[in-house]
């Protein structure tokens, strides 16, 4: 079997078998419910737009929750060196993990398709198209969200430190949204080509944009790359 | 075979392996000595590909093992020192994961399964979670990997630290067997087994190879002298007529106490006095208490090759060696006093 499905399915097999894997998804599923009622019974509203952009803003959190350890522990714990001695590249290690990581996002929005389900039952006029390219969105967007907390994990060896570093450079993606009021004109169309919100509006919309998929694989590969060279420079420089 | 040429590693201003040579033919097992922090695991690290060098080559049947390094780890076996192992697994399914990675076939990883839990004795932890298991069985699963594969190669960091006597003797008998057929480098700082086992020996000190031969002709190396311990019960021991007759002895030291004689004497090792001596000592009417000589242990070989100031031995005694030993800084230990004469 190829090394990177090796990997994943050994982690995933791991990730089902810890509790924290297990806090993180009802903490997800509990406040995404939460939100997705308040919208449903309060304001009497079946539509779906909602829940995505929360959905969208949790995973800012809970991503780095799940790539945290992922190339960190190895570190920590020294069985990067038993990997590093395998017949094995470290591409296929990074990728490896990214794998596990969105095998686990895509459970998590299997669960999320209950929401899906009450708003057909309750709801009049969808747009399946919305709904089904929404989900496809948040998985990409999920995707690169997961190669930055990949990337985060491989360069401290501290699960906590990478878990903020994952945050931020996730938040720096999130927030410049809300940055770009303050921005100058001319610059706007330039930093809003960056903005994770801006690629997925097309999704959410229905419209598929091939430019907006290659933005999301195009940061995924970035920071996968940028994870294996990170890991290859620690093995030649590691320092005491 | 394996070829080390100059092989340097530092970190920082450290260095942690100095411009070393040597190489480990196959069918042979190398011993890997040298106290904590001389460059033992940093050379192995080297050695399997996980650090780079500084300087230097590591050729593998020829070839720099860095130009191909998925096809030199499919050779080497490797037991890293502290044997990092995923707690949450279960020893099957480690040995099953490590297997999957190097790409082994199902039945060629069931014999193999077989063979390895016989030879490590897993036979009991199979089915238990690594993160349960005592030191010992950690190391049999660290073991067990490393030899998976069946590698031409087998480089182990210390592989019997963490077990017990019984459990030393089986892994020891486990690397005798290996090493008829493979290309065996072990590192220990337990002379014992590196004596026990090992066809080859190189001592390493702060970065430095101080010492590559056959195991067999180290202690010759040290042997030149050796010294007698004598203890009579006698008033007024007098030696002096007996030493006139013997100028290669040496007292060291003598001490009286009311009926309690002792005394300890250096002299050549190919020199055997015990008969003339006791016929002396009777002739004197002097009762001996012991007599024993001693000779010099690996351990302290070791010990003395290793410490500060520590120098390549020299068979050949030569007296501005010691006059220059004599300079160091000497420690109050006997022993260690003896080591700079050894120089």
């Amino acid at each position: 079997m190829n090394a990177i499905l090796t990997i994943a399915r050994k982690e995933y097999q791991l990730a089902l078998r810890s509790v924290t894997s297990y806090i993180v998804f009802v903490l997800f599923l509990v406040i995404s419910g939460a939100a997705f009622a308040t919208t449903l019974f309060k304001i009497n509203l079946a539509e779906l737009r909602g829940i995505y952009s929360i959905i969208h803003l949790l995973f800012i959190f809970f991503i780095p929750a799940i790539t945290m350890g992922s190339i960190a522990k190895e570190r920590s714990s020294g069985t990067i060196e038993l990997l590093s001695t395998l017949p094995i590249r470290l591409s296929q290690v990074v990728w490896g993990k990214i794998l596990c990581a969105f095998l686990q996002v895509l459970t998590l929005l299997a669960f999320c398709l209950i929401y899906f389900g009450i708003v057909m039952v309750l709801g009049e006029n969808i747009d399946y198209g919305a709904v089904i390219l929404g989900i496809l969105g948040l998985a990409f967007a999920a995707l690169a969200y997961i190669s930055i907390g990949v990337f985060a994990s491989s360069l401290p060896s501290n699960q906590v430190l990478a878990f903020v570093l994952a945050l931020v450079i996730s938040g720096f993606f999130y927030v410049i949204r809300f940055l770009l009021a303050l921005a100058p004109l001319s610059l706007v169309r330039y930093l809003q080509f960056f903005s994770f919100d801006y690629h997925l509006s097309g999704f959410m919309k229905g419209v598929l944009d091939i430019r907006d998929l290659l933005f999301f694989v195009a940061v995924t590969l970035i920071f996968a790359f940028l994870a294996e060279f990170n890991l290859q420079s620690k093995n030649m420089m590691q320092e005491r | 075979m394996i070829e080390i040429q100059n092989l340097s590693r530092h970190f920082g201003a450290l260095k942690a392996v100095d411009e070393i040579s040597f190489s480990v033919s196959s069918g042979t097992i190398t011993g890997f000595l040298g106290p904590n922090g001389a460059g033992k695991t940093t050379t192995m690290r080297m050695m399997v590909g996980y650090l780079q060098p500084s300087a230097g080559s590591i050729l593998l049947d020829g070839k720099s093992i860095f130009a191909d390094p998925i096809a030199t780890s499919t050779k080497i076996g490797y037991l890293p020192e502290l044997n990092p192992l995923y707690d949450e697994m279960f020893t099957q399914e480690i040995l099953r994961y490590i297997a999957d990675l190097r790409k082994m076939p199902a039945t060629l990883f069931a014999q193999r399964l077989e063979y390895v839990v016989e030879k490590c004795g897993l036979q009991d932890v199979l089915t238990q979670r690594v993160g349960t298991l005592s030191k010992g069985y950690r190391q049999r699963v660290g073991l067990a990997m490393a030899i998976l594969h069946d590698p031409e190669i087998l480089i182990l960091d210390e592989p019997t630290s963490g077990l017990d006597p019984n459990q030393i003797l089986e892994i020891r008998e486990l690397i005798r067997t290996l090493g008829t057929q493979k290309t065996v480098l072990l590192s220990s700082h337990i002379m014992q087994e590196v004596q026990a086992l090992c066809d080859r020996v190189l001592i390493i000190n702060k970065g430095k190879i101080i010492v590559d031969d056959e195991i067999g002709k180290l202690s010759s190396y040290f042997k030149d002298h050796q010294i007698l311990h004598l203890e009579l019960e006698a008033e007024d021991a007098d030696f002096g007529e007996f030493m006139e007759y013997h100028p290669d002895l040496q007292i060291i030291s003598q001490t009286q106490e009311g009926d309690n004689f002792k005394m300890q004497i250096k002299m050549p090792a190919d020199l055997d006095i015990k008969y003339d001596l006791a016929r002396f000592i009777a002739e004197n009417g002097w009762l001996i208490v012991s007599l024993y000589t001693q000779e010099k242990s690996l351990e302290e070989i070791f010990y003395n090759l290793t410490k500060e100031g520590g120098q390549l031995p020299k068979p050949a005694f030569e007296e501005k060696d010691l006059e220059d030993a004599e300079e160091l800084p000497s420690a109050v230990d006997t022993a260690e006093d003896e080591g700079e004469e050894e120089l």
